[in-house]
């Protein structure tokens, strides 16, 4: 098993009822720096006036709109810096394609 | 094993496409399971004669509807969940009273159009499933293609537990992907032993891969076990357990586990995944209270919880007439309850005694003195509950199951081979009625045919076929019928006089009857408005069965007449004459004329039909729809398949499983129940009145 290089720490919480769902994981370098982040997509959205497909949250974690809508079975985002490396289905996924796009660098 | 703390007991059922193993399946876990009390005589060296023994008795029992068993401590109780489509309704309160399942597909033909079905069903009462992977031991068997068809025609995720040592002849065992371990079967045969051992060198790297996978999947559903493996780069087995049994509960994804029954090998490990990962009572959240009269089937409703030490409520989900006498299997979801207790049917509003209690195992049946919150019981010598009906505490009297009527849609007339077992045949009939609320019984007035009532084909085929193996009789029956009803659409009032001189005592009765048509579902209702006593009393309640028995048989095709009103406002007696035969003749008679003149139509009745389908058929399926007379009501959408919900005249739906198969490959599957009675149109009638005159 490849161990991690970053240490991931829980993000934004999901409100609502129910037990709160992480909406982010953060992966933080050892001086503590957030380097790179997984962000979990969500969607369809509704806000009333319009539909979003897929939304997921910038670094300032506002809601962003993804488009294209990312194809069907993407769950999350990886981050580094402001840019998308990859997507993944799970989490742990996208963990692991965070740390590849920083090992290439 | 009364007594099991709440936590260790599981409610499953074991479904299956036909053939994919689910009996031997079965069989084995009773056996493994009553093993595990009696290893002292396994070591005395059994013979197989012994085996075979315990075998056919075994046979016996697990075609019971609730088996007893225990593994490591824990209650486990096997619940058979009929197989077909026409049980509708069986199947689903089957369904409602287990907490989770094994559901069983085949290691070589993977998921089948069957399975589909099952799995669907099971999907609207969000049964928590694991998947055992069977007959890995057959030619052409593959693992992964068995997994790879649970992601393309379920749609699921599905999760490997296990990755299958050998394949065919050469099967021998799991790798166990959880505790990364070997677990390797000694031989084939019944009780063969086995013993854990390392990972063989050459799966290694597969199970590695696929270990990566099983964390990836599991761990999503909990943070905090993420946050243990990005602290440690692995999780504990403790800690890994957890998430498969959070997801499992949430349908997040699918355990698969495998093996062969047949061969022995990998059913112990199934046993110890229905204790790790499937519900307890407790893990689930409580069964909601039945909707009032009226209202939405979806609002939010109380739940009851798997409390013992609430007021009792049960469920009686099946009966079974056996040679000990009548069986009532019951759910208890909360409280406590002793034999000798008295309890409400709430259902049908009257007490219940408790008398004994029974638990059924693979070779006894054990006598309990106490049953709790989240087990299930056989009840002996209710006097009169039925499936569906509710026991409850009279501290807290709540329904859990609406007496759903289900409406017997399909007739056929059934007749004795040989004239001496008329009487076996008509006893038999009436206990069979008596156990399954959905079958009606009838004698056609004109033609002294009995008429059996139910709801589809195949259902009143295993109706006869049980005639035959329980009573021992054998029966013609005539080809099905559409369930149609008569009514009237105006009021009318007929006046009839029965008047008879015929040598000594004569016959003399008057009646005067009006008739009025009243909404669906009313059934026949009888008002005697009669003031002076123009009809003495006593003669009242022959004009009501007067009217009632000539009922059954309408006026125009000779089908039931419902939802009208039979009002007796007048009549006239004789001293001497009148008798309550003639006053039933005369009622009779009032009938047949007056419902001529009251505009009398045909009612027939329309199915609540939903078919499932990829959505590649949608098409197909709607047109097809339409051309049969069927009114589409709503289409929804998941993922790839796509539910289409039609109200449709039954007469259309004869022969509709093969046809939907033909159109669709066999990849579609539906389900029907009654949904309304409407007036028949007018040209098939005619049709119908053409044929039984
Ligand atoms: N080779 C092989 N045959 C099996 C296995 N399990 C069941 N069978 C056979 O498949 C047939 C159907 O099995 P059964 O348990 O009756 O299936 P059910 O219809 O699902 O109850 C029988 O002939 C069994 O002996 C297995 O693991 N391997």
């Amino acid at each position: 098993m490849d161990s991690p290089r970053l240490h991931w720490m829980r993000g934004r919480q999901e409100e609502g009822p129910g037990v709160p769902r992480t909406l982010e994981w953060i992966g933080c370098d050892d001086a503590g720096e957030a380097i790179a982040r997984v962000v979990r997509i969500r969607g369809p959205v509704s806000t009333g006036w319009r539909q979003y497909w897929a939304v997921a949250l910038d670094e300032e974690a506002r809601v962003v709109e993804l488009r294209p809508t990312p194809p069907e079975g993407a769950g999350w985002l990886a981050y580094i810096g402001g840019q998308v490396v990859g997507r993944a289905a799970l989490p742990l996924q996208a963990v692991r394609t965070a740390e590849a796009a920083l090992g290439a660098d | 094993m009364a007594g099991t703390p709440l936590e260790k007991i599981r409610n499953i059922g074991i479904t299956a496409h036909i053939d994919a193993g689910k009996t031997t399946t079965t069989e084995r876990i009773l056996y493994y399971t009553g093993m595990s009390h009696r290893i002292g005589e396994v070591h005395e060296g059994n013979t197989t004669t012994d085996y075979m023994e315990q075998e056919r008795e075994r046979g016996i029992t697990i075609t019971s509807a609730a088996v007893t068993c225990s593994w490591k401590n824990y209650q486990i109780n096997i619940i058979d969940t009929p197989g077909h489509i026409d049980f509708n309704i069986e199947v689903n309160r089957s369904l409602r009273v287990l907490d989770g399942a094994i559901f069983i597909i085949e290691g070589v033909a993977g998921v089948q159009p069957q399975s589909e079905t099952n799995w669907r069903l099971a999907d609207r009462y969000n049964v928590p499933r694991i998947v055992f992977i069977n007959k890995l031991d057959r030619t052409g068997a593959d693992f992964f293609r068995a997994v790879d068809s649970l992601k393309e025609k379920l749609g699921i995720v599905p999760l490997s537990l296990q990755l299958p040592i050998g394949i065919e002849d050469k099967f021998v065992g799991v790798v166990d992907l959880v505790e990364m371990k070997a677990i390797v079967w000694e031989g084939g045969e019944l009780g063969a032993k086995y013993h854990d051992e390392p990972i063989p060198a050459e799966l290694e790297e597969q199970a590695r891969e696929y270990r990566q996978n099983l964390l990836d999947t599991a761990l999503s559903v909990d943070d905090a076990a993420m946050e243990e493996y990005f602290e440690n780069g692995d999780v504990s087995v403790e800690t890994l357990k957890r998430c498969i049994k959070a997801g499992t509960i949430s349908g997040a994804f699918r355990p698969v586990l495998c093996g062969t029954a047949f061969k022995n090998k990998g059913v112990q490990p199934l046993l110890d995944a229905v204790l790790d990962y499937l519900p307890s009572p407790v893990d689930v959240p409580g069964i909601k209270v039945a909707a009032e009269e009226g209202e939405d089937e979806h609002a939010d409703r109380r739940i009851i919880k798997a409390d013992p030490n609430a007021p009792f409520a049960g469920l009686a989900f099946k009966i079974i007439n056996d040679k000990y006498g009548t069986l009532t299997f019951v759910r208890v979801y909360a409280g406590t309850l002793k034999s000798g207790d008295t309890v409400l049917n709430t259902t049908k509003g009257h007490r219940e005694r408790i008398g004994r209690m029974f638990q059924m195992h693979a070779d006894k049946r054990q006598e309990i003195k106490e049953v709790s919150a989240g087990d299930i019981a056989a009840f002996v010598g209710l006097k009169d509950t039925g499936t569906g009906d509710t026991l409850a505490s009279p501290e807290d009297p709540v329904i859990l199951e609406r007496m759903a009527f289900p409406v017997p849609v399909i007739d056929i007339s059934v007749e004795p081979k040989t004239k001496e077992s008329i009487e076996k045949m008509s006893i038999g009939l009436q206990k069979l009625a008596g156990e399954d609320p959905s079958l009606r019984l009838r004698t056609d007035q004109e033609t002294g045919q009995t008429i059996l009532s139910g709801m589809g084909e195949l259902h009143l085929e295993i109706i006869i076929d049980r005639l035959k193996r329980e009573y021992n009789v054998e029966a013609n029956i005539g080809a099905p019928q559409v369930a149609y009803r008569e009514t009237i659409t105006r009021p009318y009032t007929e006046t009839y006089t029965h008047k008879k001189q015929t040598g000594g005592a004569g016959q003399f009765a008057e009646v005067k009857i009006v008739f009025e048509p009243l909404e669906r579902n009313q059934g026949v209702q009888f008002e005697n408005a009669v003031v002076g006593g123009a009809v003495p009393r006593e003669y009242i309640p022959a004009v009501e069965k007067g009217i009632k028995t000539q009922s059954e048989t309408g006026v125009l095709a000779g089908f039931p007449t419902v939802d009208f009103k039979a009002t007796l406002v007048d009549g006239k007696y004789h001293d001497v004459d009148s008798s309550a035969l003639a006053f039933e003749i005369a009622s009779k008679a009032a009938f047949r004329d007056g419902m001529k003149k009251a505009s009398p139509i045909i009612l027939e009745p329309v199915m609540d039909v939903e078919v499932t389908t990829p959505q590649d058929h949608v098409g197909d399926v709607v047109g097809d729809l339409n051309r049969r007379r069927g009114m589409i009501q709503s289409q929804e959408s998941t993922g790839s398949t796509v539910i289409v919900r039609a109200h449709v005249p039954l007469k259309e739906m004869f022969g509709y499983i093969s046809d939907l198969r033909s159109m669709t490959k066999g990849r579609a599957s539906f389900t029907m129940q009654f949904h309304h009675y409407d007036p028949l149109p007018r040209n098939l009638a005619d049709e119908i009145m053409a044929k039984s005159a």
